[in-house]
Order: structure tokens, then C-alpha cells, then sequence
């Protein structure tokens, strides 16, 4: 056993050096068998240790005056018993070792660690109290501790220190956890610093700095000066007495008691009586000047008056006082540093500051803050009621603690008039006082802690509209609802000219007519509609003030009433926040507002591509600056959307194919894309299954095969529910720059790359693949090869009917008449590579490219824009 | 040496003119370290720029030590101070500004302040406990590194007014590199010894014209009256004690 081994040769008194370099190996060692120590076997030793800090604790404070010559012995007891009864209590059950937080849910841990050797600096004026409670908190923590005692406090910070370790031992813990440097000095303390892994140094400011400046980390404490209001509102009686309870305490060495009391001109001649009634003697004439010299020397405490009782001060000073005077007390005007009055004092002088109001006080407090206790502690006396006075009160004091009604020595320490605040002997002063903590420091100031954090998926979610209607001539039965079931009374049809003009609307209308729906309709939305349009229609929206709203037409129709219908809901809202690209939709900085509370949203699409009547998704160019705003929230989802096949009849065959093949793009890219999920697969497949099946008839035959032309409908319609919820990718990120550089009709910029970007995504070796906690490697051919046998496509290997596949898709785009290359497009080559740089940036930034499965390079699109315009021979894009 | 004229006589010195000389001659009580080092610090002062005699020798002159430098034609600003009472505000000011000008020379080899005033403090033993000495040099381990050219000793007795119109500073035995507001704190301290009026002068004028608050410079106070305490002036000894026995804030 170490501890046995130990035992033999510890070096038992350090006083140089050397010694103390030989006593901290020791206590390394020491301090490694602790690390081991199960949470049961610490609390038995922090028991014991505090129980017998505790016993000790009259014998203690009468060494420690009798060794320093400053405070009162009885304040000293409760010092001592409160560093060992109340940090017990506090941290009792509060868990050091191993695991002390556990979310298994999150896959989430906690596991505290000691840091090792604490090097406790202890001051004079506190010197037992703060020994007991470094000691305790060093053993609950599993560390060890070597103390630093102030010369003139020496023995007795010994022996405090030797009660808690004997304890310890006994109780099992290892030998010479604790130990203390007999004789400080300079030399050793700064070695002690160098040597140890956290400094706990509570003491002047050169202490302080010179723990900071030891290069090891730090938990120093600053001076305080602590300033008082006494407000108009407050119970003079009760402020008074306080203050005189604290500023007396151990005759005035608390670094949180108050230094100077600023009463408010109301109350000032109140407060004066019963400091005056209560034994507090006014300095008068001369005598103030003879204590102000008596008290600071050059801007410095006199170390004779530290600690020492009013009288004695008082004798010193040369003025005669009653023998059991309080606290003597300076009525001064200023707060700057040249009064002395205005420092931190450590005895039971007070100044007292008189002000006109309570904003004079708080300039008062805040310069005196400012110029000695910065960080610190500052006190307030006030109606409890007045919370506007301490509201004011506290955003203006840079202290850590701010205590109302409260005296502010035993106030500080915590727990002791309020019991959420940490009892502690050493109080941070955070940045302000130059310190890492402004907090009172305790436990968990001394432990290490690991965190284990399991690999988690992402929750995921399935969402559509509320209502999904289809089947051929569903659209006059569904709008019934509207009437019979909604109640709504007032409808705004959004479309565009064509599609009003040539009559498609008037089913419509029609139904609305007989339902008894008041109706107007906004039919100027033109092809990538546009934000001024929008504008345009939300005026004709505002005007008729309609509690439905029903989008009849493309995408573009369907796009503009949903930024329509934001814009009627929430005027205020901004596209530019609307519009901000996302990592993870669930964490967006902008969070949409709830759409649906002036009107119900339904979608009639009139071509089968977009989905847009079941996605979340709307795009808007702003036409004088040429912005595209591409929106995606949840909140733009429709609330009904009507697949009614009767009216896409007669859709073009140029319509036909491009939004074909986008149908089609949409279900491949939601397949493989890294947020595909058991929910949205199902939709892809079939939706890709049905346009191989589909397509071709309905792009030969139009019309005449309304069995095709519906197939496609769903097949629209179901891709969009699968992107809505596993998003799309790089060909989409692609296509997007195509249309908006070259106006390429969308459907055919997808369809003239899908191949080429299908290969890119397949490679097994991509330079960086999609980051998402479900995406755990490379894998995007295996889904290509999977929805290709679903669809039919058969192949001895997987890389065979992977093959077979890109055939299959590209026979389909000749099949509808689309080029396989973007030169055949009629795009120019040299306009295509003066915009070639732009559209990769753009395209790599464009929204779509979070999900794709391969994590795109600016150089890798840029490769595929060239492949794909020049109709180069597919590399096999692996890296 | 029958040309040289004495000016005056010190408890270990006596310094002579001679020509355009001035040499100072030590007895045996002055360590030769010390005078070589004196030495060391003029060459360096002068080497960077400050005006200051220039050192010509040190050698030994019948049997002690001798240590010469250029002679500085003009007079000494405490004897104009003086002379002409009127003028205080004036001279003090022009030895305020002369202190902060030196303050901003570099001399990177002069020893480090701090461990010339750790050396003394050190070496006081028989006057102060071993607890007061703790205190001071934690205050002074605690103090910023700094690195401004210090003359240690600077009071009027040591600035000459030169015929040329430009002020000089002579006796450079105390100089290091470290605080500007340490500096000060021993020339505030000098003066207080001699008139507290004159010494309170001064600190506002040091203070404004370096943009120091006093209280930087009064924080040095305990450290530079125990570094003058163990030059064992005993006339000053208890005035000096009343300084040093100090409390850090808690």
C-alpha cells in the first residue's frame, strides 16, 4: 500500500525548498491512490474531516487571535464552524467521483476527476476558517492540498489544517493529503504555485497576481470595498443594525463587510440617530483627520489597526472614545482614493456618505466599487416591494454579489441570510477583480470533468398537409369542404393569366358560388414569379380580407400565394431572415411564424413537376435587385392540397417532359439524399417507379392517355412528399444555376446532368461525404442500386444494374426529346464559361446542397458543369 | 592632485573638481563592485542617450578608489531652488518633465529594479520581522515588470542646470530599468523627508504630466521606504518604519 510506504519517509516539516519539492512528490503519490477512491469511502472522509474541524473550532479561534493579535475570539468559532458545518451540508450530497450526470436518453455522461495538488493560499485575517474550508472542499473533491499560511497566522492555519488531515486519515484517507509549509516564504510560496495544479489563493492583490502570474491556473480573489445604500424606503432600524452586526463581526476583517454606508438626505439624520443610539461613534473636527492617518498610510490599510476593536483604534489615533465603542465612523464627502475614508479599511471603521437621492448614491457606490472592490460585494437597504430601486440598484453595481437588507460580511459568505447562495471562504470577483470566477467558490471549482457523449441520431419526422385529395374530378368534392365543414366565407384564388383567361378557374368559381363563397382572384402571377407581384396581389388580399386562400396553378401560381399568404399573415415579417440558409431546418437561427391563423391554405396544381402543393418550399425573385429568396419552413406547407388530373390535361408536351423528368429528379435525389428515411422512401419509390412507367406515354399521347397523365399526377405529388421531408441535392443545387444563368426550363437543367451527378454521388471514395448523424458512411450507390431494381432494371452486379440504370434514365430523356449535354441546350460556350465560376459558387452554397450524400467541392461541380456541357466521357468521380 | 578642489564631503566620499573633471574619491567602507557598477550604469545612461556626464576612469588614487566623470558647467537644481523660492513651481516642473523624459529611454542591460529592491529588502533583517519582510516582497512580486530607464535617486540635488541651457542627471549609483511610478515613489519619498508641501507638488505634477494615478504610485511606497531604510540613514528610521508597516487588501 502507498499510504504505508508514505508514512515511512514523509517529509514532516517543509521549510525550504527543497523540502517542499520532496513533500509534493509525496503528495502526488498520495494524491493517486485518492483518484481511486469510490464516492462512499470520500463522504466518510469529508464526514470526519468536518465533524472534527467542527470540535476544534474554539481552540482554533483562540490560536488564531492569540497568534495574530486581530478579531474576537467568539467570531472566529462561528467562522470556524461555519467553514465546517455549512460546507458540509452544502456539498454532503453532492457527487465528486466517477459519474455525477447521466442522460441515457441523450447518450450523455459526466465524469468528475480530481485535478490533483491544490495549492491553498490563506490570509491572516481568516486564517483557521479558510484553512478548514480549502482542506474540506480539497478532500471532497479527491484532491490534495499544500497549504500556504500567512506568516503571521503560521501555527494556527497548521493546525487547523493538521485537525482536518488527522481526521481524514483515520477515516482512510490516504497519508499526507494536506500538508503545509511551516515557514512561507516568497520563495516557497512561488514554487508551491509552480508546482501545484490549481491555485486556490485567497489574499491581497500580490497574492493574487502572483497566482496568476504562476502560469498555473488560478482561482484568486480580489479585495472588496463594499458600498451601502441605505434607500428612502428602507427600515432604517433594521439597515442600522445589520450593518453594525457585520462591520463588527471578528472587529471588521470580512473582505465582504461593508466599508462606507451612503444614506439618502430623508433618512440620513434617521440613520445617524441609531448608529449614534446603538453605540457607533461620529468622528469629529480633528479626530476624523487623526483616524484617516491613523487607518491608511499611503493609500494602504495600517497593519497595526487590522482587525483591532473601535477603542483601540480610537487610542491609537490619539481620540477619546467610550471603551466599548462600535465603530467609528467618518462623515466624508468624497469618494475618490486621496480619502481615506474611501478604502477598504479591515477594522470597524466606517465612512458614511450623505445624498441627495438615490441616483447621487449610485454614482458614490460605483466609483467606490470601481476603485477598490471591483467585482466584489455591494450592499443595498430598501423596501422589498421597491423592486425598481433594485433593479436599478443592481444593473448598475460590477460586483458578484449583490445583497439587499442583508449585512453584507455574513451576507457574502453565503447561506447564511440567504440559502440559495454557496457558502464559501474564498469569493470570486470575476474579471472585474482580475479573477475566473465570480462566483463563491466551491466543489465544483476543483474538479475536472469528462464528458461521454454517445453517437445519437437525429430525431426525424414525416410531415404533409393536413389533407392530401386525389383522384380524377376530386377538386369540386373536395372544395365542398370548404362550405360544408370549414364555414369559410370569403375566398382569394391566386393563378396566373393563361390559366384564368382560358377558363380553368371557373370550376372554381363556380363551386365557390354555389358553396356561397364570396370570391376575388389575384391572376398576374407570371412564370418565376416575383416580389413585386406579390406585393401586388397582397394589396387586392389585405382589401378583401378572405379566410381561404386557393392556389391554382404550377409551381409559380402555387410559390407566389404561399409568399402571398405570409405576407397577408405577417406583415412585418422580413425575407431576408425568411430566406437564411440552414444547416439543420430543426436549428435555423429565424423561426417562421404560425401560418393558418387568417386563412386556410389550398393548393390546386394544373401541371404535374413541382409538388409544390405538398412542400414546404416557395422561391420569389426580388426584381429590382435580382435576389432569388428561396424559403423552406414547415409553416409554408399547404393545409389541403387537391390532385385533380382533370385539370393538367392539357399540359404541352414541352411541360410534360420537363416536369416529368423533375418528378423524377425530385424522387432519385430524396432517395439517396442523407436524410432519407423509412418514411420518405416509400413515396420516392413509387413516385420514380410510376414516371418510368408513365412518362413516356404521357409525354406521346398527352390527353388521350388520362390513365398516364394521372399516374404522373401522383407521382408528382408523391415525390414532393418525399423531398419535403429528406430534401434533394447537388443536381438540384446545379440545375438551379443553370436555369437562373442560362434560362433553361427547370425540369430539362435537372434531366441534362442527373446521370452525371448520379455517378458523382455513387463513388465509394468521395472526397467528403454529407455530414448528419445518420449518415454513417458512403453509401449513396447501394440506394441507387436498390430504388433501380425496384423500378425494374435487373444486372448481374450491382455496379451492372447500376449501369443498366443510368441507361435506362437517359434513354428516358431522349425519349422526351431532352439533349443529353448543355451545349445542345443552345447555351453558348462562351457565355456558359463566363458564368461557370459564379454558378459553382452559387451552386455549392445553394440550399439543396446540405443534404446530398457526397459533400460537394467547388472544383468537383465545376468539373461536372464541364462534363455535362461538353458531353465528356463520365469519369468515375472518385477520389 | 594639487589642482583638485574639493566641493564636498560625504560619509564615504569626497568629490573634487578638477579641470573639466569631477572625480569622486571612496573610502574603504565602499564596496569596489559598487563603484565599478556606478560606473556600468553611467556608461549605459549615457550610451543610451540621457544627458549625463560621461565617465572618464575609475582607478585607484593613492590607495582608494577614485571614479571620474565630465564635469556638467551649470548648477544644481536644488541650489537654484534655493536661491530664487519664487521659482519652485517652475523648477519643479522642469524637473517633472526631465524625470518622465528619462523614463522613456531603454537601457536593457541596467539591472532589473525589482531585484535590485528584493536585494534590500532582503538585506534588512535586523529592522524588520520576517513577516514584514514577507508582505513587502510579495507586494513587490506582485508588482508589473517594466522596463523605463529609473534613476533611483532622482532630487533636485542630482539634476544640473547646465550653462547650455539643457538639464543634466548625475549620479547614477542607484539606476535600474523597472517602473516609472517606483522612480517617482522614491523621489516623492525624498521630498517628504525634507518638506511635505513640496513633496505633495511634485506627486500631482509627476502624476499629471506621466498620466499616473496616485494610487500607482503610492503603492510603491512601503517598498521604496524600506529600500531607503537600508541605506541606514538613522535619522529617518522611524518615518521610514511608519511606511512599511502596511496590510495588503484582503
Amino acid at each position: 500500500m502507498p499510504q504505508s510506504k508514505s508514512k515511512e519517509k514523509m517529509t514532516e516539516v517543509i521549510d525550504s525548498v527543497e523540502s517542499l519539492k520532496v513533500a509534493m512528490a509525496e503528495m502526488r503519490e498520495a494524491q493517486q491512490v485518492f483518484a481511486t477512491f469510490s464516492q462512499e469511502q470520500v463522504d466518510k472522509i469529508f464526514y470526519e474531516a468536518a465533524m472534527a474541524a467542527n470540535k476544534a473550532r474554539i481552540p482554533l479561534a483562540k490560536m488564531a487571535v492569540e497568534e495574530t493579535g486581530m478579531g474576537v475570539v467568539e467570531d472566529k468559532v462561528i467562522k470556524n464552524h461555519y467553514a465546517s458545518e455549512y460546507i458540509y451540508n452544502k456539498y454532503k450530497r453532492t457527487k465528486t467521483c466517477g459519474v455525477i450526470e447521466e442522460d441515457p436518453a441523450y447518450g450523455y455522461q459526466v465524469v468528475a476527476e480530481p485535478m490533483g495538488i491544490v495549492a491553498g493560499i490563506i490570509p491572516t485575517t481568516n486564517p483557521t476558517s479558510t484553512a478548514i474550508f480549502k482542506c474540506l472542499i480539497s478532500l471532497k473533491t479527491r484532491n490534495a492540498i499544500i497549504i500556504s499560511p500567512h506568516p503571521r497566522a503560521a501555527k494556527c492555519t497548521a493546525a487547523a489544517a493538521q485537525r482536518v488531515r488527522e481526521a481524514a486519515e483515520a477515516a482512510g484517507a490516504p497519508k499526507g493529503l494536506i500538508r503545509w509549509i511551516s515557514v512561507p516564504t516568497l520563495e516557497m510560496t512561488n514554487e508551491l504555485m509552480r508546482d501545484a495544479d490549481i491555485i486556490l489563493a485567497t489574499g491581497g492583490p500580490g497574492m493574487v497576481k502572483a497566482a496568476y502570474s504562476s502560469g498555473k491556473p488560478a482561482l484568486g480573489v480580489g479585495p472588496g470595498n463594499v458600498p451601502v445604500i441605505i434607500h428612502s424606503s428602507a427600515n432604517v432600524k433594521v439597515a442600522v443594525n445589520s450593518i453594525i452586526h457585520s462591520k463588527t463581526f471578528d472587529n471588521g476583517m470580512i473582505c465582504a463587510s461593508e466599508q462606507s454606508v451612503t444614506a439618502l438626505d430623508d433618512v440620513y439624520d434617521e440613520v445617524k440617530a441609531e448608529f449614534a443610539r446603538r453605540g457607533c461613534y461620529f468622528l469629529k473636527g480633528e479626530e476624523l483627520d487623526r483616524v484617516r492617518k491613523t487607518v491608511i498610510i499611503n493609500g494602504s490599510v495600517n497593519a497595526k489597526i487590522v482587525g483591532q476593536s473601535a477603542a483601540t483604534i480610537a487610542e491609537m489615533a490619539g481620540v477619546e472614545v467610550p471603551k466599548k465603542t462600535k465603530i467609528l465612523i467618518g462623515e466624508v464627502e468624497s469618494v475618490s482614493p486621496s480619502e481615506e475614508f474611501a478604502h477598504e479599511k479591515l477594522s470597524p471603521v466606517l465612512a458614511m456618505y450623505h445624498a441627495k437621492d438615490f441616483d447621487e448614491a449610485l454614482e458614490k457606490a460605483k466609483r467606490l466599487v470601481a476603485d477598490g472592490g471591483f467585482g466584489h460585494t455591494s450592499s443595498l437597504y430598501v423596501h422589498p416591494t421597491r423592486q425598481d430601486v433594485i433593479d436599478k440598484f443592481k444593473s448598475v453595481m460590477m460586483t458578484g454579489r449583490i445583497l439587499v437588507n442583508t449585512p453584507s460580511a455574513q451576507g457574502g459568505i453565503g447561506d447564511l441570510y440567504n440559502f440559495k447562495m454557496a457558502p464559501s471562504m474564498t469569493l470570486g470577483c470575476g474579471t472585474w477583480g482580475g479573477n475566473s470566477t465570480s462566483e463563491n467558490v466551491g466543489v465544483k471549482h476543483l474538479l475536472n470533468t469528462k464528458v461521454v457523449a454517445m453517437r445519437q441520431e437525429n430525431m426525424l419526422w414525416f410531415r404533409t398537409p393536413e389533407k392530401i385529395y386525389f383522384k380524377r374530378g376530386c377538386m369540386p368534392v373536395a372544395l365542398n369542404e370548404l362550405g360544408q365543414v370549414m364555414d369559410k366565407k370569403r375566398c382569394f384564388i391566386v393563378t396566373d393569366q393563361f390559366l384564368y383567361k382560358n377558363g380553368y378557374t371557373k370550376p372554381v368559381e363556380d363551386k365557390l358560388d354555389e358553396l356561397g363563397i364570396v370570391h376575388s382572384c389575384f391572376w398576374d402571377v407570371a412564370p418565376d414569379p416575383t416580389l413585386q407581384c406579390a406585393q401586388e396581389g397582397v394589396k387586392q388580399l389585405r382589401a378583401f380580407e378572405p379566410d381561404v386562400i386557393i392556389a391554382m396553378g404550377g409551381g409559380s401560381a402555387m410559390d407566389a400565394a404561399k409568399i402571398m399568404w405570409v405576407m397577408y399573415e405577417y406583415p412585418e415579417a422580413r425575407f431576408e431572415d425568411m430566406a437564411m440558409d440552414f444547416m439543420d431546418i430543426r436549428k435555423r437561427i429565424y423561426i417562421y411564424p404560425d401560418m393558418g391563423k387568417k386563412a386556410y391554405f389550398v393548393c390546386i396544381p394544373t401541371s404535374s413537376g413541382t409538388g409544390s402543393e405538398v412542400t414546404p418550399f416557395a422561391i420569389i425573385t426580388d426584381a429590382e435587385t435580382g435576389v432569388k429568396w428561396p424559403l423552406a419552413d414547415y409553416e409554408l406547407m399547404p393545409n389541403m392540397a387537391i390532385v385533380d388530373v382533370d385539370n393538367m390535361m392539357s399540359q404541352p408536351k414541352g411541360l410534360t417532359a420537363a416536369s416529368g423528368l423533375d418528378v423524377l429528379t425530385h424522387a432519385l435525389e430524396a432517395y439517396v439524399s442523407i436524410m432519407a428515411t423509412d418514411f420518405s422512401d416509400p413515396s420516392a419509390l413509387q413516385a420514380m417507379k410510376l414516371v418510368f412507367e408513365n412518362l413516356p406515354s404521357a409525354y406521346d399521347n398527352g390527353a388521350a392517355d388520362p390513365e398516364a397523365r394521372e399516374r404522373m399526377a401522383n407521382a408528382s405529388c408523391l415525390a414532393g412528399i418525399a423531398f419535403s421531408n429528406a430534401f434533394l441535392g447537388v443536381n438540384h443545387s446545379m440545375a438551379h444555376k443553370l436555369g437562373a444563368f442560362h434560362h433553361i426550363p427547370h425540369g430539362v437543367a435537372n434531366a441534362v446532368i442527373l446521370t452525371r451527378v448520379m455517378r458523382y454521388n455513387s463513388a465509394s471514395v468521395p472526397a467528403k461525404m454529407g455530414t448528419f448523424s445518420q449518415y454513417a458512411y458512403p453509401h449513396a450507390k447501394e440506394r441507387y442500386v436498390e430504388a433501380a431494381r425496384f423500378c425494374g432494371v435487373t444486372g448481374a452486379s450491382d455496379d451492372e444494374v447500376f449501369e443498366n440504370f443510368l441507361a435506362k434514365i437517359n434513354e428516358l430523356v431522349t425519349h422526351c426529346g431532352v439533349p443529353l449535354t448543355i451545349a445542345e441546350l443552345g447555351v453558348k460556350e462562351d457565355d456558359f464559361l463566363a458564368t461557370l465560376d459564379e454558378m459553382v459558387e452559387q451552386a455549392f452554397n445553394d440550399q439543396c446542397t446540405t443534404a446530398n450524400p457526397r459533400y460537394p467541392l467547388m472544383s468537383e461541380l465545376k468539373e461536372l458543369y464541364l462534363d455535362a456541357f461538353y458531353g465528356r466521357p463520365a469519369t468515375s468521380y472518385e477520389a | 592632485m594639487a589642482s583638485m578642489q574639493e566641493i564636498v564631503k560625504r560619509q564615504n566620499k569626497i568629490v573634487y573638481r578638477e579641470g573639466d573633471e569631477m572625480i569622486k574619491v571612496f573610502n574603504e567602507s565602499k564596496p569596489v563592485s559598487d563603484i565599478f557598477n556606478e560606473a556600468l550604469n553611467l556608461a549605459r545612461v549615457a550610451e543610451a542617450g540621457i544627458n549625463s556626464p560621461k565617465p572618464v576612469w575609475v582607478k585607484r588614487v593613492d590607495g582608494d578608489w577614485a571614479f571620474a566623470t565630465t564635469r556638467i558647467a551649470g548648477k544644481a537644481l536644488d541650489d537654484l531652488m534655493a536661491e530664487h523660492p519664487e521659482k519652485l513651481d517652475k523648477y519643479l516642473k522642469l524637473f517633472v518633465d526631465f524625470q518622465v523624459r528619462i523614463h522613456s529611454y531603454r537601457a536593457p542591460l541596467l539591472q532589473r529594479q525589482k531585484d535590485k529592491y528584493t536585494r534590500m529588502i532582503k538585506s534588512l533583517t535586523d529592522i524588520l520581522d520576517a513577516t514584514t519582510r514577507y508582505e513587502l516582497e510579495m507586494r513587490l512580486d506582485g508588482m508589473p515588470n517594466e522596463v523605463e530607464v529609473c534613476h533611483g535617486d532622482f532630487n533636485p540635488s542630482n539634476v544640473i542646470v547646465g550653462d547650455d541651457g539643457e538639464l543634466y542627471a548625475c549620479d547614477w549609483a542607484h539606476a535600474t530599468q523597472g517602473s516609472g511610478a517606483a522612480d517617482a515613489a522614491m523621489s516623492y519619498l525624498l521630498f517628504e523627508l525634507e518638506d511635505h508641501t513640496k513633496a505633495e507638488k511634485y506627486l500631482d505634477l509627476y502624476c499629471k504630466k506621466s498620466d499616473t494615478p496616485k494610487q500607482i504610485v503610492r503603492n510603491w511606497l512601503s517598498i521604496v521606504a524600506a529600500s531607503e531604510l537600508s541605506r541606514h540613514r538613522e535619522d529617518n528610521r522611524e518615518f521610514l518604519l511608519s511606511w512599511i508597516d502596511i496590510a495588503d487588501y484582503q
